[in-house]
């Protein structure tokens, strides 16, 4: 039972990370219709920036949240701007913009092997002072950069929901994912918001790297796990629900770790892909989505 | 560069471009395609391996290329497997067909090996495999494989020896045992191998675990095992799950009387990087280690590390020694002919010198292209000051002067 309770527990704590990288995912998809393949990568690159802040500084990694948070939303806005938007305009009398997609995988490779060229094979595990500490609590151990990571990601999930509800910018982001042309008419530069979208989408990642460099490792296609499984919540959150993707997470941590308990680990992945292939059948638009005409 | 050796060059060049059979009697490069997975999961133990290779090459045309064939160069040319069986297939039909290569070495991790070798075996191309340990690579009656380290089967008879003899030393009690393992043919191989062995010596079989290599997060692998409470772990991992695993057992406060690791990765420069103290007291089975007393080793690994950084490993040194080996059969086949190469590879027995500095004196194939004389060690990790030492221990013959390994290991 206390085995069940643990992994339960366990399951949320990593479920909550992987469902912040859903969010930025799910952001960028409801603000520009695009699927973003390099989301993966934008973490990668998370993950090594707040690496070197935490080896080279000493810094610690949740104070390095101030430095590679701004530094992503930086890197995705340009990104946007510079890669993504000429074939957005190049595209513009295009209904449905594949290239855009195949640009987005363009970027993936790219920084993927950037990374490797730059950086090496290697692994790299950043040693700061949260590194290794445990939480126990009747002989079940928790992690504490864990504990600490997935209370970060539910800070980061309820602001950026405050911030879109509430805030003109996030106002003028929801106008544009409901409907591009009225919210032009309003004179919401769309490709301004797109930019911000983006940035959004990368600072989440951002966000990702920091809380999981204190106890997971860096490597060029670190980013790879972590994208699957950020399209399999999105699309089992609804896809452009940040609620649903955080949940979608919780969700799929819990049967990745609960369903280890009970079956070969090699199967939970089985079983995820399962829960997707059955969340597509039975409610293709998510547990949050709603129904989106493309 | 003289003008007439600049134009004998050009000349070459063009010829090979033109892909004209200009060349065959006098043959001015040997062409040796290597897979290797550059990418993915296992790139560090690629990369490793290719710059072995690069180092050993280097060496062998400074000195004068392959003497029997008028001095030809040997060039190595790359295929990424990204540790996909597929990607390997498709890579050997291109290396073997666009790129005409003479022989192919690779490919690390055994299921790409398996597939590919059968690819060289269908072109009558000689394949030198380094590593992979896979024991049906060399089973299957095929003329044109042959490979250097030990086969899977002896991996986990020696385990088991091991675990053997240090009960008896110092006699601890042994009862439970449990398994965890990548997911892929390595190792489920071993699993196999595992297995039996332990019904044949009458242990406990508490936890039988594989896990998915890329998996982001092992946590519940490591749930599973402080459950199942065993004496000795065996694993079989890959660097990054090896270090995910390693460092949650840690911090997870798993104790165990022993974990025997399997080589791959847990004898990875990175893994002992990223796991750091975590990694201390791990028994580690390998088929090189930095610290044999053997010819050459010091000065051939000084000169590895200041090149890249890193000591040689058992991957990279079978991967030099296949370099080695390579250019002694072309000096003893004297031709690129396959059918020659071939002859040549089965008739090895290449002692000492170059190849040294492997852990047994000889590379000498058997009937089914295995080397006989593959053996292995176990070593020990320990704290030295601030690096994280790799002491030989076993077989007691070989073990580092004056060390006792730790058996069982402290609590955590």
């Amino acid at each position: 039972m206390l085995g069940f309770i643990e992994s339960l527990l366990n399951g949320i704590l990593m479920g909550s990370i992987y469902g912040l990288t859903a969010v930025g995912l799910t952001l960028i998809f409801g603000v520009m219709k695009v699927i973003n393949f390099a989301h993966g990568s934008i973490l990668m690159v998370g993950m090594y920036a707040a690496y070197w802040v935490v080896t080279k500084t000493g810094m610690n990694p949740y104070l390095a949240l101030l430095v590679v948070v701004p530094f992503l939303f930086c890197f995705g806005y340009l990104l946007q701007r510079f890669v993504i938007k000429p074939i957005f305009d190049a595209e513009k009398d295009v209904r449905e913009p594949i290239t855009v997609i195949i640009v987005t995988t363009g970027i993936w490779y790219v920084l993927d092997n950037l990374a490797l060229i730059l950086f090496g094979a290697e692994y790299r595990v950043a040693k700061t002072s949260v590194t290794g500490k445990m939480f126990e609590f009747m002989e079940m151990y928790f992690l504490v950069p864990k504990l600490i990571g997935a209370g970060i990601t539910l800070l980061c999930g309820v602001y950026l929901y405050w911030f879109l509800k509430h805030s003109r910018t996030g106002k003028a982001i929801r106008a544009t994912s409901l409907d591009r042309e009225a919210a032009t008419l309003m004179g919401i530069k769309q490709s301004q918001i797109y930019n911000i979208a983006f940035g959004l989408g990368a600072a989440c990642c951002g966000v990702a790297a920091c809380v999981l460099i204190p106890f997971y490792y860096v490597y060029p296609t670190v980013g790879v796990p972590f994208d699957i499984k950020a399209f399999v919540i999105v699309v089992l959150g609804g896809l452009g629900s940040i609620p649903g993707a955080i949940l979608g997470g919780i969700i799929i941590g819990i049967i990745e770790t609960v369903g280890a308990q009970f079956m070969a680990a090699t199967w939970t992945e089985l079983l995820i892909y399962a829960v997707f292939l059955v969340v597509l059948f039975v409610k293709p638009s998510g547990l949050f989505g709603l129904r989106q005409d493309f | 560069m003289t003008w007439s050796s600049k134009f004998m060059a050009a000349a070459a060049a063009l010829t090979l471009t033109l892909g004209t059979a200009g060349f065959g009697a006098a043959a001015d490069v040997v062409k040796i395609g290597n897979i290797e997975p550059l990418s993915g999961p296992s790139a560090a133990v690629g990369i490793q391996g290719q710059k072995a290779r690069e180092m050993a090459v280097e060496e062998i045309n400074a000195a004068g290329g392959i003497k029997s064939l008028g001095g030809a160069k040997l060039e190595l040319l790359y295929a990424d497997s990204k540790g996909d069986p597929t990607t390997g297939v498709t890579e050997a039909e291109r290396m073997i067909n666009s790129e005409k290569v003479h022989l192919l070495t690779g490919c690390w991790n055994s299921a790409v090996t398996y597939p590919t070798t059968q690819v060289a075996e269908r072109y009558g191309v000689p394949f030198i495999v380094p590593v992979s340990v896979r024991d049906t690579i060399t089973e299957r009656g095929f003329k044109n494989v042959f490979r250097i380290a030990a086969k899977d089967s002896w991996w986990t008879r020696d385990q088991f020896q091991f675990l053997k003899d240090m009960q008896q030393e110092f006699g601890a009690e042994v009862k439970k045992v449990a398994f965890v393992y990548e997911n892929g043919d390595w190792g489920t191989g071993f699993a196999e191998g595992w297995r039996k062995l332990a019904k044949a010596a009458g242990y406990e079989v508490v936890l039988d675990e594989p896990y998915p290599s890329t998996a982001s997060d092992l946590t519940p692998v490591v749930i599973k095992l402080k459950r199942a409470k065993p004496d000795v772990v065996f694993m079989t991992s890959n660097a990054a799950d090896a270090i995910l695993l390693t460092n949650t057992m840690a911090e997870m406060k798993v104790n165990v009387k022993a974990i025997i690791t399997s080589g791959g990765g847990h004898a990875d420069p990175s893994f002992i990087a990223a796991a750091g103290k975590n990694a201390e007291y791990l028994f580690d089975i390998v088929e090189w280690e930095t610290d044999l007393n053997r010819p050459g080793l010091k000065e051939v690994n000084a000169k590895f590390n200041a090149k890249n950084g890193q000591n040689l490993n058992g991957e990279s040194v079978d991967a030099y020694a296949a370099m080695y080996l390579i250019k002694d059969v072309l000096e003893r086949a004297g031709s690129l002919e396959p059918g020659k190469i071939r002859e040549a590879l089965a008739s090895t027995k290449l002692c000492g010198g170059d190849v040294g500095l492997l852990a047994y004196d000889c590379i000498e194939f058997d009937e089914s292209g295995q080397n006989q004389n593959a053996s292995l060690v176990v070593v020990q990790l320990r704290q030295n000051g601030e690096t994280m030492d790799r002491i030989t221990v076993w077989p007691k013959n070989v073990r580092r002067d004056g060390y006792t390994p730790v058996f069982p290991q402290p609590a955590k």
